[in-house]
């Protein structure tokens, strides 16, 4: 079921790379080598927490629902979670 | 009426530190990362997130896959660059003076040394001149230009010289003599660390270059793989008391080159092959392209099992090397390069004035450029822009060429010697990535600036590259 449900996000169009990591940042499932798992991992966990402070912050009655991050190369979406990230890498069509 | 202001108290006082303390900090090599395994996890919890989200990442996907919304739109981070600029020029007079030609350039690991070898290409009577290495450190404040940070004084022409990967100070020399030396630039009273010294199995023709390799098995020790003109591929490991012990050995021999592409009928006998550069894939630690005194490129395997029909002696069995042969230069290769971003593709450069583009899947060029009329001594992929290698001629010319701007003619062009005195060799800088080193026959290095289409990557150059590598001639 999870790995169905990963495949059939992997197998999207564009997409690069699929990873779920759980509420300490640690990778728990991948498409990619580990250590740029681990990276991605470290680094979008702590800036989705910030990201989820900052919206707080700004109105304590609304939350994150979803972060994008577009860069020259390609975008990376993070469906944030009490307990875990989905973090997708797309490169979109020009 | 006046006035005056009161007067100013003052007074005397000395202050000292009682006690003091020493410290030291020192950076270690970084401890490579791995991912943690695979822990106890709920995996309902798991299925019932992914379900939850999995209609919302799938419609944002669709969304991205379909949007224009970025079309067109650029963000420059860093201040724009537009010319091509000579940062440094960089000499020493005691080498100059003796009229030493810059044979070999290297960038250390961390970008912020440049190591120049002094020696002649030209081969004369030289093998008995005294000639050097020098190394200045572009970083330091009070660069002198023409006085290195580190001299190294070597009995014989150098004529490659390479930086260890990860070691900011362990470089490695060919010389004329044969011989494999590694200097260790931050002892400076004594830099010599490991020698192959003359046995026999040291080169017996001059060493055309040296790359540094990681062990296998061991990702953080190096070897040293040297190439030569009597035909033997070494790689030399340092054991003990400073003594480069040959670990593994080629050896080229004519009749055991693939057939792949006609070549010039040679006489019958062990004809050895000599090689002139060599360069290996990023993709494949164990593939390597060879260029060759007959002009033609070969792909060869450190894992090549066949023993070489060779009776020149050596203490570790000589292997062949060659799988394929690739279509001839006009004239001697004297450098090749494989590209960083695909892994079928590599350059060659010759006496012929020409580079060549090669994709590994076939024997005849992709593309045959015409850079110079006289020779071409050494050709570089970029390590940023998969579409961008420069070219250092016999003209005097430093030539960039940018694949995705023109396909027939050089970018950007930059005088380097006033005299036309020909350009031997370049590297780029990996860490710094707008710098580019280029050494020249009157003995000076000059480091350029590049400009900033030069050093960021276009959105869509990665996949032109692979179209262009994909123009397999059927």
């Amino acid at each position: 079921e999870v790995e169905e449900t990963l495949k059939r996000i992997q197998s999207h169009k564009g997409v690069i790379g699929t990873m779920v990591v759980n509420a300490e940042g640690i990778p728990i499932r991948t498409t990619l080598d580990n250590s740029t798992t681990v990276q991605y991992a470290g680094l979008l966990h702590h800036l989705t927490m910030k990201a989820k402070s900052t919206v707080r912050d700004i109105d304590p009655q609304n939350d994150l629902t979803f972060l994008r991050i577009r860069s020259k190369k390609h975008e990376i979406m993070v469906a944030p979670d009490k307990e875990y990230l989905l973090i997708v890498i797309q490169n979109p069509c020009e | 009426k006046s006035c005056q202001t009161a007067s100013i108290a003052t007074a005397n006082a000395s202050a000292q530190a009682w006690s003091h303390v020493d410290a030291q900090v020192q950076t270690e090599a970084p401890v490579p990362v791995s991912m943690q395994p695979l822990s106890r996890y709920d995996m309902s919890r798991l299925t019932a997130f992914l379900r939850r989200v999995e209609t919302m990442v799938i419609r944002e996907l669709n969304k991205n896959w379909q949007s224009h919304a970025f079309d067109g739109f650029e963000v420059n981070w860093t201040e724009q660059q537009q010319m091509v600029s000579c940062l440094y020029t960089l000499g020493y007079p005691p080498a100059q003076a003796q009229g030493l030609h810059v044979t070999g350039i290297s960038w250390n690991s961390t970008g912020s040394v440049v190591a120049c070898a002094y020696g002649r290409l030209d081969h004369g009577d030289w093998s008995t001149l005294k000639s050097f290495v020098c190394a200045w450190n572009l970083d330091r404040r009070g660069l002198s230009p023409r006085q290195p940070s580190a001299v190294v004084e070597v009995p014989s022409a150098v004529l490659c010289l390479a930086f260890h990967p990860t070691q900011p100070s362990h470089v490695a020399g060919g010389l004329y003599s044969g011989e494999v030396l590694v200097w260790d630039l931050s002892r400076p009273e004594d830099p010599l660390l490991w020698c192959t010294g003359l046995t026999d199995d040291t080169h017996t023709d001059p060493v055309s270059q040296v790359v540094w390799l990681p062990e296998p098995g061991h990702s953080h020790r190096f070897q040293v793989l040297s190439v030569a003109t009597d035909g033997k591929v070494l790689l030399w490991r340092g054991v003990g008391a400073g003594q480069l012990q040959l670990t593994e050995g080629f050896a080229l021999v004519m009749q055991q080159l693939p057939r792949s592409t006609k070549l010039k009928k040679h006489s019958r006998g062990e004809t050895e092959v000599g090689a002139t550069a060599v360069a290996f894939s990023s993709f494949d630690p164990r593939l390597f392209i060879l260029g060759t005194e007959g002009g033609f490129p070969l792909k060869c395997s450190l894992a090549a099992g066949e023993a070489a029909l060779t009776r020149m002696p050596s203490s570790v069995p000589l292997r062949a090397p060659a799988q394929f042969t690739f279509s001839p230069h006009g004239g001697p290769v004297y450098s090749v390069s494989c590209s960083p971003f695909h892994r079928n593709l590599f350059l060659s450069a010759g006496t012929d004035g020409h580079v060549h583009l090669y994709s590994m899947l076939q024997a005849p060029p992709l593309t045959s450029l015409q850079l110079s009329l006289k020779y071409l001594f050494a050709v570089r992929w970029s390590p940023v822009r998969p579409l961008v290698f420069a070219a250092a001629s016999g003209e005097g010319d430093v030539l960039l060429f940018d694949l995705q701007k023109s396909s027939q003619k050089p970018t950007v062009l930059i005088k380097q010697t006033q005299d036309e005195s020909p350009v031997y060799c370049l590297e780029f800088n990996s860490q710094q990535t707008q710098l580019l080193a280029a050494g020249d026959a009157q003995g000076t290095v000059k480091v350029w600036q590049l400009s900033t289409e030069f050093v960021e990557q276009g959105p869509r150059e990665a996949e032109d590259l692979d179209r262009l590598a994909a123009e397999v001639a059927t």
